[in-house]
């Protein structure tokens, strides 16, 4: 009985030994349950007026932006204290507006001149993307209610 | 014999050890491994479920609701839901007011946690298994008790204990798993009215198991199968009851049964499902 229960033991454990370390599916970005997400850092952006963007502030986006399915042409990427500028033009018109991605967003790094940006509009707000990855979300009123992230306890 | 049930149970005991030193780089690359571009898709829906879930909390006239989540597929085992947090309206400000999340996340390939307050986009940003909310909006009494702990920093968090387990013994104080600071936080608002009162986990968990609260229960293959999407870090069994270890019972505060008890209790209303 005993030893029944010890091999009942050992195999509960060598199993959980295998199959959380060896026996992962291929990897993806799908989250456990209660992690914390790896996809928070959500680059938020900002429409730059005239010589100044206010981050985090709700601009109401140019009709360039508002246009689902619009493709731009990065024309110039510059660094800034507050983030990333974004120049953005319009092929057919040469049309342009420029965005700053606050802070370092994982997609600005990798982002250069004459990358394809589509523009996506969504409820709270629109997206800016290249290949599939987020550029940019600029969010509208609601989208700015809808995010928020703050660590409570260490 | 029992120099034998000594050395397998050693055995087993050093297996899992290494295992669990060996696993961060198993899991290399995986979505808590590094921070990933977020995908278009993904946010698409996932700021999409946000908004509609927003509308759909404001329509109801609720101030503090119980919201659920789909982070990973937990099917076979008879789950929908993965997570769950306390959502309230948080005044804004000029008359204004958002909707905030209070909950408690596990921090990637480690075995604590931390308490968040998140907004919905943040809540539901992530690779969801599905794009589907759900939520129990708590009776008038529990809403009133929960807001006043939710708007008090001391007993909104005073009930977190920082280890953390994904499959922690339900009645154990060990570990905490995030579905468990979430009744136990409610159970301490149920009892108390003094902002001061000191009130343990052990007493928050006297009080579930005297109000219809059942913990799910996982059998040992739903275990080992949900333990492939899981780190070694962030699993422990040593808090359960051997009897239960052993045969492969593991009592859980899962999300499912937090959304079926809170009716049951009378401390909320049916549940409601949203998804895209």
């Amino acid at each position: 009985m005993l030893l029944q229960k010890s091999i009942r033991s050992a195999v509960l454990a060598l199993v959980a030994a295998g199959l959380f370390a060896g026996s992962l599916p291929p990897a993806r970005a799908q989250s456990e349950a209660s992690a914390l997400s790896a996809l928070s850092a959500l680059p938020v952006a900002s429409v730059v007026v005239g010589a100044s963007a206010a981050a985090g502030a709700v601009v109401a986006a140019p009709v360039l932006l508002s246009t689902a399915g619009t493709v731009l042409v990065v024309k110039t990427v510059e660094s800034t204290a507050r983030g990333t500028v974004f120049v953005l033009e319009r092929a057919s018109d040469g049309a342009a507006v420029s965005v700053e991605v606050a802070g370092r967003g994982a997609g600005s790094l990798l982002v250069g001149t004459g990358a394809l940006v589509t523009v996506s509009v969504i409820g709270a707000g629109t997206l800016l993307s290249v290949a599939g990855e987020v550029l940019a979300f600029i969010p509208n009123a609601l989208g700015q209610a809808l995010l928020f992230n703050e660590r409570v306890t260490r | 014999m029992k120099l034998m049930n000594t050395l397998q149970h050693g055995c087993a005991i050093a297996v899992l050890a290494l295992a669990a030193l060996a696993s961060p780089a198993a899991h290399a690359g995986r979505s808590c491994a590094a921070p990933q571009p977020p995908k278009t898709a993904t946010v698409e829906r996932a700021m999409t479920l946000a908004a509609r879930t927003h509308q759909a909390l404001e329509a109801s006239g609720a101030r503090v609701v119980v919201l659920a989540r789909s982070g990973q597929d937990l099917g076979k085992y008879g789950l929908r839901y993965s997570h769950v947090g306390i959502a309230y309206r948080q005044d804004a400000g000029q008359g204004g007011h958002v909707w905030r999340v209070l909950h408690k996340l596990n921090e990637c390939g480690t075995a604590v946690s931390a308490i968040y307050r998140q907004g919905l986009g943040e809540f539901f940003m992530d690779d969801l298994w599905r794009f589907e909310a759900a939520w129990v909006v708590l009776s008038p009494e529990a809403q009133t008790r929960m807001l006043a702990v939710l708007q008090d920093p001391y007993r909104a968090t005073v009930l977190h204990h920082r280890p953390y387990s994904m499959v922690s013994y339900a009645w154990g104080q060990t570990y905490q798993q995030s579905n468990q600071w979430a009744i136990e936080t409610l159970a301490l608002a149920m009892q108390v009215d003094s902002v001061r009162t000191p009130v343990t986990r052990g007493q928050a968990q006297a009080w579930l198991q005297g109000h219809q609260y059942w913990p799910g229960m996982l059998h040992i293959d739903a275990v080992t199968r949900l333990g492939a999407r899981m780190t070694a870090a962030n699993v422990a069994f040593d808090d359960h009851p051997s009897a239960q270890r052993f045969s492969g019972n593991i009592e859980t505060v899962t999300a499912d049964s937090v959304l079926q008890w809170l009716p049951r209790a009378g401390l909320g209303q049916p549940m409601v499902a949203l998804g895209l």
